[in-house]
């Protein structure tokens, strides 16, 4: 949930090269940032709030040093304070260390260093492990074998980072907590994440689960939990570091949202052959699964369970699982393919579900955004939705490229005789998600409903997933209430919420079954006076009895749910705005959820 | 050259390439197979301009998508003109983002980085308070004809009647911010602030140096103009993808079946497809993710992007928008044709028809030659599409 930061070799640029590095990972999380700089001492800055007070404080009191760590935080243990704010030091501050993850055993290892006089500054798990490295230096161990010692001690995942005085090192352990280094000329870098440091390199060192990194003047290396050094292979990442800029865009949700089209490209290319009908998934064709579980959380759940829909439509059992409920209350999985999605690929509770699957022997398929991610290496198989980095919080072109994706891959595992018209209807979809773009009156709709007291979205089939997913987005970035339902529940329960303070967004695309029952539960809402907002191809007579149409191009049924979420995106989008909110970094929200 | 700024102006429609215009401005209409914007962020790049600032206002969205933070690791500052007032009020909006001197170019025309570099390096050397490119063109009408005595600049006259003049204002300027406080003295006209207006006052109290170029000039005047634009840009092999034959370029993600025969200068873009039997060429070029049936026939043709010629069609001296959807058997026959635009007609044009973003045609469809077809048209099977159809409009027969 945290982003950590390290590098050596900047000299008189380090200070200024963690606090940027802290900007480009903001998005995991911001309610407090810190830095530390090491050599012959240590000196610890850090605030709470967001990275502008930490900025402040520099220039008001900035400190010096050749290398160092930095943090940027989302609370998972104590409000965010100062004190909470990591690095965190040691009792005679020789030693800051910051931290992602949990230390699950930090109260007994803490309830110890108190009895032999440790004293605590902060309610954090992490400040357990300056306190041992301290008691190790104590002891007469050398930085180095102090750092390993202390993590020995320390129970749960973690990505650390330390320095101490007197050693001219960075000292990094990753345990289920993502961790990379970046290798420049004269300098290395290590992050949660590459845009941290992709300014300065675009080659990097994936850590895994167990591995020790240190690295000092003379470059890096990397060892194993015995000390051995391990080979690691140095790999290029091809992202462009000004693609985190705005761009003239108000917002990076905004950005994002008209980066769509250039994002479902980029999921096509290469893997579909409009003229033969084909999709060409690589060695993923040859899966042909019986069976297939989804497992995922957040809005990459409602991907999965518009996947669960594509392959039960081409008569494979499918389900869509909550990762969270998955990894602790698992069904009974036979010999069904376990897929999770995750645009991070570093999305706890998805790991865990995961891994739960692993464990028992089922094969795995990682469907991620993040090249290299943890899901990616520890699943058997990968689809890489090839979106592009995403930094507004509020996930959107990262959605519709997960929905495109998911199409190729029940494509290409259970073909039938639709794919020519589904492979028309995705290489359609740019130009479609272009076309909705320029002419879409969502602007006006959201801000004649801006004050309402709540929204509710309706859609059946492939649009279920996207009403559920409409209000998401509403609750993340406008904090008001939404709530999503199959449009058949509403009478079942939910229409006692429905008045004329609540507009329903409806999602109705073609004219057949599906379509004429959803116009029903249009009119039950139309009659207790609720504003209705159709989102429509306009092909059934809903339109009709709506206030406000939101137009989408026709196409494909599988394809209108792409399109019909975009249309509910700028909504959300212009209602946040409208009220003032902070589009891409909601309050308590995170980008990358690594905690369980 | 120490001039690294420049200030690109990109906020303007281009009305008169309408109906191409409905959806983006006319920076990004395709040149070849990219937009012409692209083109001249190339030149400026390679003239070693080290920050970018693009003017943005109709349609801006489509212009910040597509350029991005950053063209070719060169950052990119956006300014908004809010409502386009001229190019001296777009450049104003501008002040904020620049210091020292820069260098202005329009964003809708073709340039060569050496006019550029010509441009910038002489307002350095000869301490004036600005340079101006001109370039000799055989027609000047359109444009703002430039009168030289030696080296400087004497007068401007801005769409001229007569044919006496060689010269025009390339549209390249070397300024510093000495300029901005010259264009807010400048009186309006028309409600507007014209650039050459103020480079007009400027003439009067001080030196304005000409600067003479060659090489590439290219401006499209009416929406036609893009086939002989895509000619220019294919001529000299401006595009981005490799070459994979004699004056072909086809991009490594795009898929051209084995039976299909590309005829150079032909470019394929990425992601695009070009089917069994298909004869695309010469003069031809395929935006991104487009389609191009079996047996489908492509001479003196610009697809742009997202668009569909299915199976068996012809088409020729054919500018098609974005997303447009031609069905099976489409006939574009060809120019020459009499193009009427408004009250005025342009005789024996090469022009097949220009059909604009999202337009379809269902099967077995001709067109008129010459003819400008609307965005968002809907043409029936077997229609016969006349010489002019508006936005939105349905064409039964």
């Amino acid at each position: 949930m945290c982003g950590i930061i390290g590098c050596v070799g900047r000299g008189e640029d380090t200070l200024s090269t963690l606090v940027a590095g802290l900007s480009q990972l903001e998005y995991r999380g911001y309610d407090s940032a810190g830095v530390a700089l090491g050599g012959e001492t240590v000196s610890v800055a850090k605030r709470a709030g967001e990275l502008s007070a930490l900025r402040e404080a520099l220039a008001a009191e900035p400190i010096a040093g050749d290398l160092g760590v930095g943090h940027t935080r989302w609370s998972t243990h104590g409000p965010p304070t100062d004190a909470n704010a990591h690095p965190h030091e040691d009792c005679s501050g020789r030693v800051a260390v910051v931290h992602n993850g949990i230390i699950e055993n930090y109260q007994a290892v803490r309830d110890d260093l108190a009895t032999d006089g440790h004293t605590f500054e902060s309610d954090t798990d992490t400040e357990v492990i300056p306190h041992l490295i301290e008691a190790e230096l104590d002891a007469g161990a050398d930085p180095e074998a102090a750092f390993r010692a202390a993590i020995d001690r320390v129970e749960g995942s973690y990505a650390v980072a330390a320095v101490v005085a007197g050693a001219d090192a960075v000292f990094a352990a990753r345990n289920d907590s993502p961790l990379v280094l970046g290798i420049a000329d004269g300098a290395t870098f290590l992050a949660s994440d590459v845009p941290a440091f992709r300014e300065y390199t675009d080659r990097v060192v994936y850590l895994d689960d167990g591995e020790f990194a240190r690295l000092d003047d003379e470059g890096w290396t990397v060892t194993d939990a015995d000390g051995a050094r391990v080979e690691k292979a140095i790999e290029t990442v091809d992202w462009d570091p000004e693609e985190t800029g705005k761009s003239g865009y108000d917002h990076y949700m905004l950005k994002e949202i008209h980066e769509q089209p250039r994002a479902l490209r980029q999921c096509l290319r290469g893997r579909v052959d409009e003229l033969r009908g084909q999709v060409d998934l690589g060695d993923l064709g040859d899966l042909s699964p019986t069976g297939v579980q989804f497992v995922a959380a957040g809005t990459s759940y409602h991907a999965a369970m518009y996947g669960a829909l594509l392959y039960r439509a081409a008569g494979v059992p499918a389900q869509a699982f909550l990762a969270s409920e998955y990894a602790t209350s698992p069904p009974p999985i036979g010999d069904a393919l376990v897929v999770g999605v995750s645009q991070s690929g570093e999305t706890a509770d998805t790991l865990a579900a995961l891994r739960e699957a692993s464990h028992r022997n089922a094969r795995t398929l990682a469907v991620t955004n993040t090249v290299g991610s943890t899901a990616e290496r520890e699943a058997d198989h990968v689809l890489h939705i090839r979106a592009g980095p995403e930094i507004g919080v509020a996930a959107t072109k990262t959605f519709a490229s997960q929905l495109a994706a998911l199409n190729l891959l029940r494509l290409a595992t259970a073909p039938g005789s639709d794919a020519r018209d589904v492979v028309t209807a995705l290489r359609d979809l740019p130009g479609d998600v272009q076309a909705l773009l320029d002419d879409s009156t969502a602007r006006a709709v959201a801000e004649e409903f801006s004050d309402a007291g709540a929204y509710f979205f309706i859609g059946r089939g492939y649009h279920y997933p996207v009403a559920l997913e409409g209000a998401l987005k509403m609750k993340e970035i406008s904090y008001t209430h939404a709530e999503g339902f199959a449009a058949g529940e509403l009478k079942h329960g939910p229409l006692a919420l429905v008045t004329e303070d609540t507009p329903v967004f409806a999602v109705v695309t073609g004219d057949d079954d599906l379509s004429t029952k959803t116009v029903g539960n249009v009119k039950e809402v139309e009659a207790r006076d609720a504003p209705v907002v159709a989102v429509t191809d306009g092909q059934s007579e809903v339109g009709r009895y709506a206030d406000h149409v939101l137009e989408l191009p026709e196409t494909h049924p599988t394809a209108a749910s792409v399109l019909a979420n975009v249309q509910l995106q700028l909504v959300s989008y212009h209602v946040a705005r409208a009220l003032g909110r902070s589009i891409d970094k909601p309050r308590n929200l995170a980008k990358s959820v690594t905690v369980e | 050259m120490s001039v690294r700024t420049a200030v690109v102006l990109a906020a303007g429609e281009g009305t008169r390439l309408r109906p191409l215009t409905r959806n983006r401005p006319k920076p990004m209409l395709p040149a070849g197979n990219r937009p012409i914007l692209e083109h001249v962020l190339d030149a400026l790049v390679d003239a070693g301009i080290t920050k970018l600032v693009l003017v943005v206002g109709y349609r801006r969205d489509r212009v910040q998508e597509y350029v991005g933070p950053s063209y070719r690791d060169v950052p990119v500052e956006y300014v908004l003109q809010e409502k386009q007032l001229g190019s001296g009020h777009a450049l104003l909006q501008a002040r904020d983002a620049v210091d020292g001197s820069f260098v202005v170019v329009n964003g809708d025309r073709l340039i060569e980085a050496g006019s550029v570099h010509d441009v910038a390096e002489a307002y350095e050397t000869d301490d004036v308070p600005a340079a101006v490119a001109v370039i000799e063109r055989p027609s000047v009408r359109h444009y703002g004809a430039v009168v030289l005595r030696d080296r400087d600049i004497q007068q401007i006259v801005e769409k001229p009647d007569t044919d006496e003049y060689r010269l025009i204002n390339a549209g390249i300027y070397a300024f510093d911010t000495a300029i901005f406080d010259a264009i807010d003295g400048t009186a309006r006209a028309d409600g507007e602030l014209g650039l050459t207006d103020t480079i007009a006052d400027l003439l009067a109290r001080e030196r304005v140096r000409g600067v003479r170029t060659e090489g590439l000039w290219v401006d499209a005047t009416y929406p036609w103009d893009l086939l002989e634009v895509a000619a220019e840009v294919l001529a000299r092999g401006r595009v981005p993808q490799p070459e994979t034959g004699d004056a072909v370029w086809v991009d490594p993600a795009a898929a051209v079946h084995d039976d299909a025969v590309l005829q150079g200068p032909v470019v394929v873009g990425p992601d695009s497809e070009i089917g069994p039997g298909a004869v695309v060429g010469p003069v031809a070029a395929v935006g991104r993710n487009a389609t191009v049936g079996a047996n489908a026939t492509l001479q003196r043709t610009v697809l742009d992007a997202d668009t569909r010629v299915a199976a068996g069609s012809t088409l020729v001296d054919a500018v098609l928008g974005q997303n447009v959807h031609l069905g099976p058997a489409t006939a574009i026959p060809g120019g020459p044709a009499d193009v009427r635009v408004e009250t005025t007609v342009f005789e024996d044009q090469p022009l097949g028809a220009v059909v604009a973003d999202r337009t379809t045609a269902a099967g077995d469809v001709s067109f008129e030659p010459g003819a400008l077809v609307g965005p968002n048209v809907e043409i029936h099977a077997g229609a016969h599409v006349p010489g002019r159809v508006a936005e939105g409009a349905e064409v039964v027969r």
